[in-house]
């Protein structure tokens, strides 16, 4: 593969910025080409608790605007890609379904046919990439030991296709080792960051990322690392609220993989967003002070 | 169409009732009878020790016909949507799933929603996204947006109109 449709989906390009500039910056380092492709919109997955045939109409929608371009799909926003996956799922075993969602996509002058995949940035590194190819490029390998979070709807549930297993995933740790880290086992790798509660019920969406951040902390990591915008939103940028709400301090950097694994291919840090994350990742050795 | 506000549609009638009717029908019959309220989906749920969310109640709740008790409450707002009951269960049973159908249901008929929630529909309706591109502060409290940082203009529908038009329509289809 070389080309690949990018679709951000909502959250990343109106205020996870720092996502976004890091996959622009490293990806193509590493083979893989971006393409914008216009038209697209929301994948539909924050409609869910609303409607669920809008969800469903939304992510064939963006899955038939790629499909069009003859492009495959990076999504990586763990949210869209679940919706994604589900949709695609859900038409292929409902021919019916999918003739009721064809008539609706006519309207727009689109079809869905169910010919192109999608990849999250977990598996385009770990299955596309390689681990191979990622070691090629590390320059400056990472001294440090980073705590893995992936996200609820990268993994679950399994009887979709999921980018890794639903109880005991393994890539983003098989990642951080790729690029000189260490990555320890801590029981709290799979709890949720509480972000789907934000809007509604804050202080106990505050206290699950607040509960999870001590954790680690607790546990001597150096950083934790994320692979969702949402969690990533959670645990960097509302760190300080989530540590009033548990009560004490947190003082944990922070990172995307992306960004990280851009800092060890000895990329410049200015063009990895870096100067975006609130939490404290000046603290990290390879961390530049004036960026 | 213009934009019309799902969430605070009135009293429904009519196609809308029976939409909801055949929703809680199936919903009463297909899922709570493989149940044998093991309450493993509690025991993992996200949001049980912090929200008293019990999964399992709400499926027993839902056959036992006491649906408008957990229409009208906020409980069923209080999933984290973890997923992990609906991966657990012994039975194949989603607890997620029906928690999913509850919220439609209560949208549906006119039950008041967080205005959280039902701004991301104005939003999506109004422009394709839950959000417009914020303007952040960084580190240093200075304030970027996509364009200071070198990134693209947000990809946008060509006619939001004709998606705001099919998607009224799609929301008033039953799935299946
Ligand atoms: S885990 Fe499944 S069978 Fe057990 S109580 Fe929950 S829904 Fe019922
Ligand atoms: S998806 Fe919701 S109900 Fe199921 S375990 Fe998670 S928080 Fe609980």
């Amino acid at each position: 593969m070389d080309k690949i449709g990018l679709y951000l989906g909502c959250l990343i390009p109106t205020e996870q910025y720092a996502y976004e500039m890091a996959l622009r910056e490293v990806l193509p380092d590493l083979g893989i080409e971006l393409v914008d492709v216009e038209g697209v919109a929301c994948c539909g997955a924050p409609l869910r608790h609303i409607n669920l045939s809008l969800t469903m109409y939304l992510s064939a929608r963006n899955m038939a605007i790629f499909e069009k371009e003859g492009l495959d799909i990076l999504a990586p926003c763990p949210y869209c890609h679940q919706a994604l996956s589900e949709a695609k799922h859900v038409m292929e075993n409902n021919p019916a379904l999918k003739a009721k969602i064809n008539s609706n996509l006519e309207t727009e002058g689109l079809t869905y046919k169910g010919t192109i995949k999608h990849y999250h940035v977990l598996d385009l590194l770990h299955d596309v990439i390689g681990i191979d190819n990622i070691k090629e490029h590390v320059e400056e390998p990472l001294d440090a030991n980073i705590a893995a979070h992936y996200g609820c709807h990268l993994i679950r549930p399994n009887d979709i296709p999921r980018p890794d297993d639903s109880e005991n995933p393994q890539k983003l740790e098989t990642l951080l080792k790729t690029i000189g880290a260490k990555s320890d086992y801590y029981k709290e790798k799979l709890d949720c960051c509480g972000a789907h509660i934000m809007v509604n019920e804050s202080e106990s969406a505050l206290t699950k990322t607040g509960q999870k951040l001590q954790a680690v902390e607790e546990q001597g990591f150096d950083a934790l690392t994320t692979l969702c915008p949402w969690g990533h939103r959670m645990f960097d940028a509302k760190q300080e609220d989530a540590a009033k709400v548990v009560g004490g301090s947190i003082d944990v950097p922070v990172l995307y993989y992306l960004q990280l694994l851009g800092i060890a291919m000895g990329k410049d840090q200015n063009t990895l967003g870096l100067t975006l994350n609130l939490s404290p990742t000046d603290k990290l050795s390879f961390i530049e002070e004036e960026i | 169409m213009s934009i019309i506000d799902l969430t605070s549609m009135a009293e429904p009638e009519g196609e809308q009732q029976d939409k909801i009717n055949e929703i809680l029908k199936t919903l009463k019959e297909d899922i709570p009878n493989d149940c044998y309220q093991c309450g493993k989906c509690t025991s993992g749920c996200e949001a049980f020790i912090l929200l008293e969310l019990e999964p399992h109640k709400v499926m027993a709740l839902s056959k036992s016909g006491f649906i408008d008790e957990l229409l009208n409450s906020d409980v069923i707002w209080t999933c984290v949507t973890c997923l992990k009951c609906k991966e657990r269960c012994p039975q194949d049973l989603a607890p997620v799933d029906v928690i999913f159908a509850l919220k439609n249901i209560a949208v549906a008929s006119g039950k008041q929603i967080d205005t959280g929630i039902s701004n991301m529909l104005q939003s999506v309706l109004g422009s394709g996204y839950i959000q417009q591109p914020k303007e952040v502060v960084d580190k240093d409290n200075k304030a970027v947006t996509r364009d200071s940082l070198g990134l693209p203009s947000l990809p946008a529908p060509k006619e939001i109109q004709k998606l705001q038009q099919v998607l009224m329509k799609a929301a008033t289809e039953t799935l299946g």
